[in-house]
Parts: C-alpha cells; structure tokens; sequence
C-alpha cells in the first residue's frame, strides 16, 4: 500500500488532474470575480472544447494540438457573444432590484444555459460516449512511465496557467483585471474600464475553458454530460484557494488533484464521484472564506 | 376564497374524471400531474417564500423513495410512508443548521450538490452491497397509489395556502427582503427558515416513497435525477406570483407539457426545459402570474 502511495506514477496522474483543473478554475476564477456570477455553464464549454478537438480528429484528421489555439479563440469568441446578449442587460439590472433575488436568478440563468448546451449537444452529437487515441506512447522517465499525451496535457496547461498568471501580474489589462476583482467600483472611479474587463474576462476565461477541453479529450473518454463535474471541480478550487487569488487557485487545484486521485487509489474508482461532491459540500458548508486567503467571500 | 373554491371544483373534477373512465394511461397521466402539483408547491414553501432557491428538492424524493425500499417486506405501507416522510424532515433538520448559513447563489449550488452527494454515496452503498437495481414485488394497485398522491397534492397545496397567509409566512417573506433588517426587527430568522426547510421537505420524501410503489424498479439514479430538482423550479419559475397560484399553474402546464415531449423526445423536452429557465429568469422574472397581472392593472 505504501509503496502505491509514494509511487512517482500516482504523483504523475494528481499532476496532471491538478494542471487540468488548475486551468478550468482560472477561467472560472476570472469570470467570477469580475462579474460575481457562478457560471455554471463553465464546465461545458470544457466540454465544447472536447467534441471541437474529437471532431477536427477522427473527420480532418487535424492534430488536437494545433486546434487547441483555434478552439481557444472560439471558446473566447462564445464568451464575448453571452456576455454581449445576456450578462450585460442582467448587470445593469442588478444593482436597480435586490441583490440577493438577482444573484441566485443569474445561478439559475446560467444552470439553464448548462441543460440547453448538454442537450442541444446531446441532440447535435448523440449522447454516446467518445474518445479517440492521441500521442499515446509511452515515456519512461526513470520507474514512472507515463504517455506522452498526459505529459503535453500537463505541460500546456501549466504553461497556459502560469502565462495567465503573468498576465494578470505584470500587464496592464491584467492588472485592471484583478482592480476590478478586487474593488469593483473603486476600479471604476479610478478609469478602468469595466465593461471591457467584463468582456476581457469572458474571453479568456471561456478560452481557458475551451482548452482546457481539448486537453481533457485527448486524456479520458467524454460525452455532452461530461463537463459539470468540471464546474464543480472549479468551484471548489476557487473556493479553496479564495476568489480572486490566482496563486491560491493554482495550489488548491494541485490539492484537489492529489486528493482524487489517491482518493480513487486508496479506495475505488466507484468513489470518484463521492470524492468530488463531497470535497465539495465540505468546502462550501466548512470553509467557504478558502483555506489560504483571509478575505470573505460575502 | 373564490379563488380556493374554484380550484376545490376543478381539482375534484380532474382527480374524479380519469378514474370513472377507467383509462389506464389517463390514470398515469394524471398521476404524474399530481405528483408535481404535490412537489411544487413543497418546494416553494421554503424557496418561493425566503428567495433560498434549492436546486436540490429531489434529494427527499430520493431519500423518501430509498426508505420504502429497503424496508420493503418488513414494513407495512400505512407505516413506511409517513415514516419516508419523517426521515426526509429529519435530514432536513439535521442538514439545515449548516446549509442554511450559506447565502444565495451558493446555497444553490450547494443544496445541488449536496443531492449529488448523497446520490453517489447511496449507489456506492448499493453496489458495495451488490445491488445494481431492485424489483418491489406485490406493490399495490395503481388506483391506491393515484388516492394517495392526490392526497398529497392537497395537504401540499393547503400547506404552501396556510403558510404563505400565515404570520410565519410573512416572517419567510421578511427575510427574503432583508434578512438583516429582519433579524433586527425581532423576526426569529434562523428558526423560521429552519421550520421552513423541514416543512418543505416532508411531503417530497412521501412522494418518493409513493413513486417508488408506481415504478417497482429502482434505480438509484433515477429517484435522485437531478432533473426533478430542475423540473420543480422551472413549474415555479413558470408560473410565478407569490403564493399558491403560480406554482399550480406552473405545474399543470408544464406537466402537460413534458407528458407529450418527455417520453418521445427526452433530448427537446431538455433544450426546452432550459429555454424556459433562461428566457423566464431574462424576460419574465415574476412568471405567468405576474404576466397577467400586469394585464389586468393596464386595463
């Protein structure tokens, strides 16, 4: 049991669980705290990213890996539409009627945008199961072996995060980012403008999304339904790591993914889904101001 | 009270008329119409009154459903239903300290995934314990099942009517505004949403059990589908309003609705599912309720 334990191959898998989720929260992250809406839908733009990369594959045969930044701008160009049609007429109301009514609204807004997508995907796609074989040699890097496909997962994700994380650190639209995550209406006083973050913030964090599904496609089988385990993985990473902090999101995402994936080793892949919600329920109801930050969510 | 004896007449008349006529399917069909009259409502007495929108109602349903069938053979029915009931109100008490400290959106999700959780915790139970489905065998006849649920499509009914009119009610309502100011104001918040879950969840956890006799097999997947949840808030959100009529309406049209769709076309029954939740929360917050009221004041 032990030896399982410490075995450079389960270190390897939580790696690349953590960087995927690392890469879905970031989005999420950015959406969230720009705007304070949960998107729900996130997840399925993960897997939107997946049947893109699935379909360019096995009809064009076109390398997932060079789709990934084509896909990333589509993924983006979707955010940028729903935020023009949707978001923005329902902000702009929000601070006229009750916060509190509008907010939970937006949740169930966007959890009827998730059905519309997972089944109009169902419906365009069939709801089989899908998967197709990519890169799958194997590397052996002393006693770890491990497919080349897991290792260029882990590595773009990684890459994709800490270029986001640059992003948000050193440029100034980051930085106008994280003002208006931050301090909203001080950002605004100040002369961010915030509409173009908002719509900023969709795009990338949609395209992150997007990507992050191609990446998933060429790990694991999938299907329409595949993408809302991926929004609560977010979720959780977000709330762990607290809102706003991206250090903190990247951490908490490694965490979840060591916690899955031993998690699954130490007892079976039946648990997978128990693991899941429930770090889920115990973060919201135990934890719900983040392991790391201080701030309050509320 | 023209309003109550009016729906009194109506709901004797659709409960009487498929019964006389013997129809089998017509029975299932009306069947199903109260089953969702008997949720919605339920469902509104905490979500519609506080604004603590719960995505996951089914999570009763579920556990009411799983009750009878596990006891199935051991208890008689005249015991295993109330008893479903008493247990959903008991995880609701139990639950309800923690969950309901957890503010609006969150308390969404969190009530979603709270069904999830114990969905995927009791199909790890069942197959650990080698259980892929169950077959009830003997359950009764379908007219006694259809009695009871409109049985409880009433109490369910007269429960969201007495407390929606009730002090308590208004003290729901209160919070929903400003639970702040309400809690400032001497209304005792944490107590009334509390009494608010339990209630809520009592007649949910009776309807599993009696869905359960309906359908004999289960599958835990299926008395937990999340679908339920989404299904009871599009009904309420559909029909809108403040007190009993919204969720009526709502339920009997969309009920309606998915009998001609869900069953030949599950995947548009969906889109549309999710149409109606986007293009209601965007265009029509207050729902057909408050639609036709805003007729009414124009004329």
């Amino acid at each position: 049991m032990l030896e399982t334990m410490l075995s450079g191959q389960l270190l390897f898998a939580a790696l690349v669980t953590g960087s995927v989720y690392a890469l879905v929260a970031l989005g999420l992250n950015l959406v969230y705290g720009t705007m304070r809406m949960l998107n729900v839908a996130h997840g399925d733009l993960v897997m939107l990213g997946a049947y893109a990369a699935f379909w360019g594959f096995s009809l064009f045969g076109l390398s997932p890996l060079l789709m990934a930044p084509v896909i990333a701008l589509a993924g983006a160009a979707v955010g940028v539409a729903m935020y023009r049609m949707l978001f923005r007429k329902m902000l702009g109301k929000a601070s006229q009627s009750t916060a509190g009514k509008v907010e939970s609204n937006s949740l169930l807004l966007f959890f009827g945008l998730s059905i519309l997508i997972q089944n109009s995907a169902a419906f365009v796609f069939t709801p089989n199961i899908r998967g197709y074989v990519y890169l799958d040699a194997v590397y052996t890097l002393g006693n770890v072996s491990m497919t080349v496909n897991r290792l260029v997962a882990l590595l773009v994700a990684g890459t994709l995060c800490v270029s986001i994380a640059l992003f948000l650190s050193r440029h100034v639209l980051g930085l106008a980012m994280r003002a208006v995550i931050e301090r909203r209406e001080a950002a605004s006083v100040v002369g961010v403008d915030v509409d173009r973050v908002q719509k900023l913030s969709f795009g990338v964090g949609f395209g992150a999304a997007a990507i992050a599904g191609v990446l998933m496609s060429m790990l694991e089988q999938f299907s329409p339904f595949s993408g809302f385990p991926f929004t609560v993985a977010g979720f959780v990473v977000i709330i762990l790591g607290g809102l706003g902090n991206i250090t903190g999101g990247l951490l908490a995402a490694l965490f979840l993914g060591f916690i899955e994936t031993y998690g699954v080793a130490l007892t079976s892949a039946n648990l997978r889904s128990v693991l899941l919600y429930g770090s889920f329920v115990v973060v919201l109801l135990f934890f719900p101001n983040g392991l790391l930050s201080k701030r309050l969510i509320r | 009270m023209q309003f109550w004896l009016g729906l009194a007449v109506f709901g004797c008349v659709v409960a009487v008329l498929p019964p006389t006529l013997g129809n089998e399917y017509l029975i299932g069909v009306a069947l199903t119409v109260f089953m969702w009259l008997a949720l919605t409502p339920s469902w509104c007495v905490l979500s519609q009154l506080t604004g603590y929108v719960s995505l996951g109602h089914v999570v009763f349903y579920g556990i009411g459903a799983y009750l009878v069938v596990i006891t199935w053979g051991q208890w008689p029915l005249w015991l295993a239903i109330p008893a479903a009931g008493l247990v959903s109100a008991v995880f609701a008490l139990v639950v309800g300290g923690q969950v309901l400290r957890v503010r609006g959106p969150y308390f969404v999700i969190l009530t979603f995934g709270l069904a999830e959780l114990i969905k995927f915790s009791i199909m790890a139970i069942e197959s650990g314990m080698g259980m892929a489905a169950r077959i009830l065998f003997g359950a009764p006849d379908l007219l006694v099942i259809y009695w009871l649920m409109v049985g409880l499509a009433v109490i369910s009914v007269l429960l969201l009517g007495w407390v929606s009119t009730s002090r308590f009610g208004h003290g729901l309502r209160s919070l929903r505004e400003n639970e702040e100011a309400a809690e400032t104001l001497g209304v005792p918040v944490v107590r009334y949403k509390l009494a608010a879950f339990v209630l809520s969840a009592v007649i949910p956890g009776m309807v599993g059990a009696v869905m359960a006799l309906r359908s004999t097999y289960f599958v835990v997947e299926q008395v937990f589908d999340p679908l339920v949840s989404v299904t009871v808030i599009a009904m309420a959100l559909l029909g809108g309003g403040d007190g009993v009529r919204g969720p009526i309406f709502g339920a009997l049209f969309l009920a309606c609705m998915s009998e001609l769709l869900w069953a030949k076309a599950p995947l548009l029954y969906m889109i549309l599912l999710g149409g109606i939740l986007v293009v209601f929360v965007l265009l029509v917050p207050n729902g057909l309720v408050g639609l036709f009221q805003r007729f009414k004041v124009r004329e």
